[in-house]
C-alpha cells in the first residue's frame, strides 16, 4: 500500500498492489524502493522469491522480474520464511538472509544482481563462523536486516544485540571490519526486527533500540558505544514501533508499529545535519 | 576510523557548546529557568518538543543549530549522559481509527452478528437485525470484547458455537492460539480456553457432528484437526500435510458434516522450507478431502483454474442444506458460490459482485440457514453486509452494519512491520 507522505490519520492509501498476479505472499518484513531504477523490491517469503515491480505500480500487476528457483539457494524456515532483504541501489545489488541445510545459526547472506531474473545463482555468499552470523534461531526466527553504505562501501548486518559491519563486497567466511555491540549500545536481542538505515553523507546508522526507541550510531563506531541520538518513541507515543526508514529531503524518520497498526513520522534534523 | 569519529564528535560537541552558550545567556535573562543550572552539566543531552509547524512549511530550511537554539529557548532539560535524547512527538501519524473487519460469524440462536476487528484488536457483537441508517456514522455494538486480558490480537478466524454461544477467535501471529470466549463475554475478559496452534493460523471451524475443530495453517501449509474443547498444547488428532495434499498457502476451511467433506482454500504460494530454492507460484485452488483424511493425503478433487475467479480468497462457509461452498473472494471483491461436487477449472455456479453489493475486500463469510441469509465482513469499508441466500449478481445487501461513515475506505492496515519511502512520488510504501 502506498500513502502520501503528508497523509495523516484516516487518510486512505493512494495505491494498493494486491492480488494473485502480484505473486506477493504474506509475512513481508522488508520492502525497498530503488530510486535509481524507480522500482519496488520485495521478497515473497513463502515461495523463496524476490519480486521487483515498476515504481508506481497499482492494482493487480505482475512483477517485472522474479528471482526464484533451485540455483538461487534461497531458503527460509517454517516460522519466518525468508522474510528480510535489502537493496543497494547505487551498486545494483539485492541482499537476502537465507537459512541453510546446516541448520540453526548457520544462515548466510545471498547477494544477487538487481537485474537478475529467474533461476539464477547468487553472485556472492557471505557466511560462516567468522562472520558472527547467528541466524536463524532454533525457532526459525532472527533473519537479519541489512543496509549498504555506498559511500564507504560497507554492508551493515543486524545480529541479535549488535550490528556487524563488513566490506560491501565481502564474500565467503570473513570477519566483520567492526562490530557495534554491548550494553551501552542499547541494541537489544530483539534487534533483528527493526530495519537498519544508513544516511551515507554523514554515516549515521538508524535502527530500533531498547525500550521501544529509535537510536542512531555512527558507522565508524566500534564496540560497546552509546548511540549518538535516541528518540524514546514508546515513551512519547505509548506505542512500540519498529521500522525505521529515512526521508533525507525532509529530514524525517518514518517508523511503523506492527503491534498497533500505526505509521509515525518524526522530524529529526540532527541525524541528517550532524557532520 | 575511531579518531576520525572522535574528530566529528568534537566538532559536534563544539556546536553544542556554542548552542549551550546561547542557552546559558538566555538563563541570565530568564530567572524562572535558572533552576536548570543546578545540573552543572555542560552537555545537551535532551531535546524536548519543537513548536508545532505546519506540514506545508519546509522544515529543512531550519538548520540544526537554529533548531537547537529554538529548542533551548523553549523546552530543554539537561543532564549528564552520553546520548542526545530527542523528545519531539511525531509530526504526523497514519492510523485507521475505525474497525477493520476480517471475519464474521452469525448466531441465529441469539440473534447476533459477531465481527472480528483486526485493526483495534476487538470482537464486536451486534444485533442480527441491525441495519445502520444512512444518516448515522456507525452502529453501536451490543457488546465488545477488547483489552489486554483478552490476549486477542492479529485476530482473524471466527466461529460461534450455536449450542452454547461460545466464540472461537484465531490470533494468527504473535499469540499463535485459538481463544474461546464464553457466551456473552464483554470487555476486558480472559478467554475461557486457549489452544496453542502453529504460527500463521487463519480460519477455524468445527465439525459439530464429530466434535472436531479444524484450524488452517498458512505456512507450512497444513490443516490441523483437534478435539473440540482441546486446550493448551494438546496435540491434533490429525494433520493433513505433505506434498501430495496440494496445500499451498492455506486460508479458508469449511466442513460438510453430512457429506463428510472438507474444503480448503490455497493461495498457491508453495515451497518446502527444508529445501532451498523449492518455491513455486501455483494458481489458487480449493482442495477437497474426506473428513477422515490424514497425513500426506491427496485431495479427492481440486477446483483450480482461470474460470474459478479465485483471488486471494478469505474465509469459507458451507450451506449444509445444499452442500454449496460460499467463498469470500477478497481481492475479487466478490462472493463465489461453488457446488460441493465441483472439480477442475469450473466457473462458480453463482457470483455476487458489483457496486450495488457494497462488497469491499470481503474476507469473512457466514451462512445463516435459519434465516436464509449470508453475512460478509468487508475489510475495505468497516462494514458487514447481509444478502439473501438466493441473491446473485449485483445484488444490494438486505442489511448493512457499518462502523464507519457511508463511503468510508479503510486504510487496510494489517501489521505494518516495515516502511519504505518512494522519493519520486513522496509516498510511504507499507507491506501487510
Amino acid at each position: 500500500m502506498a500513502y502520501a507522505r503528508l497523509a495523516k490519520e484516516n487518510t486512505v492509501p493512494v495505491r494498493i498492489l494486491e492480488g494473485q498476479k502480484t505473486l506477493i505472499s504474506r509475512t513481508m518484513h522488508s520492502m525497498e524502493y530503488d530510486a535509481v531504477r524507480d522500482e519496488l523490491v520485495v521478497n515473497s517469503p513463502l515461495v523463496q522469491s524476490i519480486l521487483t515491480f515498476k515504481g508506481g505500480s497499482n492494482g493487480e500487476v505482475p512483477p517485472v522480474r522474479v528471482i526464484q528457483g533451485p540455483k538461487t539457494q534461497i531458503q527460509g524456515t517454517d516460522y519466518d520464511g525468508n522474510d528480510k532483504m535489502a537493496i543497494d541501489p547505487v551498486n545494483g545489488e539485492i541482499f537476502i538472509g537465507s537459512a541453510t541445510s546446516a541448520g540453526p545459526g548457520k544462515g548466510v547472506v545471498l547477494v544477487f544482481d538487481r537485474m537478475a531474473n529467474g533461476d539464477v545463482a547468487p553472485k556472492r555468499i557471505l557466511g560462516g563462523p567468522k562472520t558472527q552470523f547467528d541466524f536463524p534461531t532454533p525457532k526459525g526466527q532472527g533473519f537479519p536486516h541489512m543496509t549498504v553504505d555506498p559511500v564507504r562501501n560497507l554492508l551493515i548486518v543486524s545480529t541479535r544485540g549488535g550490528l556487524l559491519i563488513f566490506d560491501r563486497a565481502a564474500s565467503g567466511d570473513v570477519s566483520p571490519k567492526r562490530v557495534i555491540k554491548g550494553p551501552k549500545t542499547l541494541l537489544t536481542a530483539g534487534n533483528g526486527g527493526g530495519l537498519i538505515k544508513v544516511y551515507s553523507p554523514n554515516g549515521m546508522i538508524v535502527s530500533s533500540c531498547t525500550e521501544g526507541s529509535i537510536c542512531a550510531w555512527h558507522i565508524d563506531d566500534v564496540g560497546d558505544v552509546a548511540p549518538r541520538f535516541k528518540i524514546p518513541v514508546q515513551k512519547l507515543t505509548g506505542v512500540n514501533f519498529s521500522g525505521p526508514t529515512l526521508n533525507p529531503l525532509h529530514k524525517e524518520v518514518i517508523v511503523t508499529s506492527s503491534s498497533r497498526n500505526v505509521i509515525a513520522t518524526f522530524y529529526w534534523p540532527e541525524i541528517f545535519e550532524t557532520p | 576510523m575511531r579518531a576520525k569519529s572522535a574528530g566529528r564528535s568534537a566538532i559536534f560537541a563544539g556546536i553544542l557548546a556554542i548552542a549551550f552558550g546561547v542557552f546559558s545567556w538566555s538563563l541570565l535573562t530568564t530567572p524562572d529557568l535558572s533552576v536548570r543550572q543546578s545540573t552543572g552539566s555542560a552537555r545537551l543531552v535532551s531535546i524536548e518538543q519543537l513548536p508545532d509547524y505546519a506540514d506545508v512549511c519546509a522544515p529543512e530550511e531550519m538548520s540544526a543549530i537554529a533548531a537547537l537554539h529554538a529548542e533551548f529557548e523553549h523546552n530543554t532539560s539537561v543532564y549528564a549522559a552520553d546520548t542526545v535524547e530527542v523528545n519531539r512527538p511525531p509530526v504526523r501519524t497514519i492510523r485507521d481509527t475505525y474497525p477493520i473487519y476480517s471475519s464474521v460469524a452469525v448466531d441465529p440462536v441469539r440473534n447476533e452478528v459477531v465481527l472480528q476487528d483486526t485493526n483495534l484488536f476487538s470482537i464486536k457483537v451486534f444485533n442480527r437485525l441491525e441495519n445502520t441508517p444512512a444518516n448515522v456514522d456507525a452502529s453501536t455494538p451490543k457488546r465488545v470484547i477488547i483489552g489486554p486480558d483478552t490476549k486477542n490480537e492479529y485476530n482473524n478466524g471466527l466461529y460461534v458455537d450455536l449450542a452454547n454461544g461460545e466464540t472461537y477467535s484465531v490470533a494468527m501471529d504473535t499469540a499463535d492460539a485459538i481463544f474461546t470466549f464464553r457466551a456473552g463475554a464483554e470487555g476486558n475478559t480472559e478467554p475461557m480456553r486457549v489452544l496453542d496452534i502453529p504460527h500463521r493460523g487463519f480460519q477455524v471451524t468445527i465439525d459439530e457432528e464429530r466434535q472436531e475443530l479444524y484450524s488452517t495453517n498458512q505456512y507450512p501449509p497444513r490443516l490441523l484437526v483437534f478435539r473440540k474443547g482441546a486446550s493448551g498444547n494438546e496435540k491434533p488428532l490429525r494433520v493433513i500435510e505433505g506434498q501430495r495434499t496440494g496445500l499451498a498457502d492455506v486460508h479458508g476451511v469449511a466442513v460438510d458434516s453430512q457429506r463428510k467433506l472438507v474444503f480448503v482454500g490455497n493461495w498457491g504460494n508453495s515451497s518446502n522450507y527444508k529445501v532451498a530454492g523449492s518455491g513455486k507460484h501455483l494458481p489458487p485452488s480449493i482442495t477437497i478431502y474426506s473428513t477422515d483424511a490424514n497425513g500426506d493425503a491427496a485431495p479427492l478433487r481440486t477446483i483450480q483454474g482461470p474460470k474459478t475467479q479465485l483471488n486471494w480468497m478469505g474465509a469459507f462457509s458451507l450451506d449444509p442444506e445444499t452442500g454449496n461452498l460460499w467463498v469470500a473472494n477478497d481481492v475479487g471483491n466478490s462472493i463465489l458460490v461453488f457446488r460441493g461436487t465441483d472439480n477442475g477449472d469450473v466457473a462458480p455456479m453463482k457470483v455476487i459482485k458489483g457496486e450495488t453489493t457494497r462488497l469491499d475486500h470481503p474476507a469473512g463469510i457466514s451462512i445463516d440457514t435459519k434465516n436464509k441469509e449470508v453475512w460478509v465482513s468487508n475489510m475495505g469499508n468497516s462494514s458487514a453486509t447481509a444478502y439473501s441466500l438466493t441473491a446473485a449478481g449485483n445484488a444490494a445487501p438486505i442489511r448493512t452494519i457499518r462502523s464507519a461513515p457511508v463511503g468510508w475506505k479503510s486504510l487496510k492496515f494489517g501489521k505494518p512491520q516495515v516502511v519504505a519511502y518512494d522519493s519520486k512520488r513522496e509516498e510511504y510504501l507499507v507491506p501487510n
